[in-house]
């Protein structure tokens, strides 16, 4: 373990299970997660602390990793520092812009839900429209991006990226559930499972803007990413620029609605 | 030019610690092509068919000794001074040019830190703006001092 910010942190915490409690104690919880490929420097680049935290947080880690060495104590000039921002490739970008839509359908849930048990019967027009919304783009115009495109660029047998794919089958059969109980007038079904969507759909979107699509650009050449960039476009051309406006448009016209009934 | 401007202000590295004096054996140039000035190439030139270009500014390739191994290589090359040169107007046209006819892939613009370097990414801004086909650009930032990266981004 030359340099440990080079590191996979599984390989950190295995030989060193302090490491974990520590990251822990700032909030990190890498020692139960079960995929671990992050480096040391991403970890901590990645969960955005504050320089001043961050450097005694390495310095920590390095103090258990080496107990022998002489690790000096860290000095942070703090006036120079800049918070640093995650800076994605455009088309990855669009991913990423893509995924704030689809907030915006989670944020709205717990509101449409309540709708849905206050009402004597349920609107099934509604939620088959929040389903549509989806189906149709967060489904199909995006997750079918990332497993069609831009999974492909790194080992899809490798732990993160079998996550990924096993959140997007949870996430449809929530989707198939949530239909069910619109058909059969089972509000309680729909509510467990929109909301086990939305609490889903949380993690993993934070998941991949902060972890993944990250992972998966620095393993990318420039000729990678301009291709990605290009194969993204297609497939956004071959949908036409009328599903995400009127997808847009959904989200609005609901966000209105509720801001009215409330 | 004034001595207060940091692109052309007199400075002298040479009292550093130095160290990479072990220059045995030879590398090979990862340079396929000329010429290479913005000025001189054509946009629709063969070597830039479909390729990822880099966009130096003059001085960079001075400052980085591995500039041909971690930048050049596997990239096709243009370099231009957003400070002497004349008649930019063309660099835009050009980098427009290597957008739309020559179909490349992604393009790099790498400059100096210095202010009135910025200018040359601002033509690779104002080039990808006037193509219609939508690249990549990415922009690299190159310290004067100790020859490091000092920031990547794309645009
Ligand atoms: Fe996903
Ligand atoms: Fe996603």
């Amino acid at each position: 373990m030359e340099n440990i910010l080079n590191t996979d942190i599984r390989a950190v915490i295995d030989q060193c299970p302090e490491v974990g409690r520590i990251l822990e104690e700032y909030g990190i919880g890498c020692a139960p997660c079960s995929v671990g490929s992050c480096l040391v420097s991403d970890v901590v680049g990645i969960h955005g602390l504050d320089p001043q935290t961050e450097a005694t947080l390495m310095y920590k880690i390095e103090k258990v990793v080496y107990p022998d060495r002489d690790v000096p104590e860290p000095k942070v000039d703090l006036s120079k520092i800049v918070p640093k921002e995650i800076n994605y490739s455009p088309a990855v970008k669009n991913l990423v812009d893509e995924h704030v839509l689809i907030k915006r359908l989670l944020a709205l849930i717990p509101t449409i839900t309540d709708f849905v048990e206050k009402s004597e019967t349920v609107d099934k027009d509604l939620v088959m429209s929040c389903i549509d919304f989806i189906r149709g783009y967060a489904d199909k115009f995006h997750h079918m991006k990332e497993e069609d495109i831009l999974f492909k660029y790194v080992d899809e047998q490798s732990e993160i990226i079998k996550i990924m794919y096993e959140d997007h089958v949870t996430g449809r059969n929530h989707v198939k559930n949530v239909v069910e109980g619109a058909e059969n007038g089972n509000k309680a079904q729909i509510k467990e499972h929109l909301h086990g969507y939305r609490d889903l759909l949380t993690q993993h979107i934070k998941k991949e803007d902060e972890i993944l699509y990250p992972w998966i650009e620095r393993q990318m050449s420039d000729q990678q990413i301009g291709e990605l960039f290009q194969r993204c476009s297609a497939a956004d051309a071959s949908v036409g620029e009328e599903l995400p406006k009127k997808y847009e448009k959904f989200i609005i016209e609901l966000e209105e609605k509720f801001a009215k009934e409330n | 030019m004034s001595d207060c401007c940091p692109g052309s202000k007199t400075m002298d590295f040479s009292e550093k610690d130095e160290q990479g004096d072990d220059e045995t054996g030879a590398r090979q140039s990862q340079l396929k092509q000329w010429p290479i000035q913005l000025h001189l190439v054509s946009p629709q030139a063969p070597y830039f068919q479909e390729k990822d270009i880099l966009l130096a500014a003059d001085c960079v390739p001075f400052t980085l000794a591995d500039f041909h191994k971690d930048h050049l290589k596997g990239k096709s090359l243009a370099i231009g001074c957003p400070k002497l040169d004349s008649d930019q107007e063309v660099y835009v046209d050009k980098i427009a040019a290597l957008i739309d006819d020559s179909k490349i892939n992604t393009l790099t613009v790498m400059i100096m830190q210095v202010p009135c370097c910025m200018g040359l990414s601002q033509i690779a801004k104002s080039g990808a703006e006037k193509a219609t086909r939508k690249i990549p650009v990415k922009q690299v930032v190159v310290g004067v001092e100790g020859g490091k990266v000092l920031s990547e981004e794309w645009l």
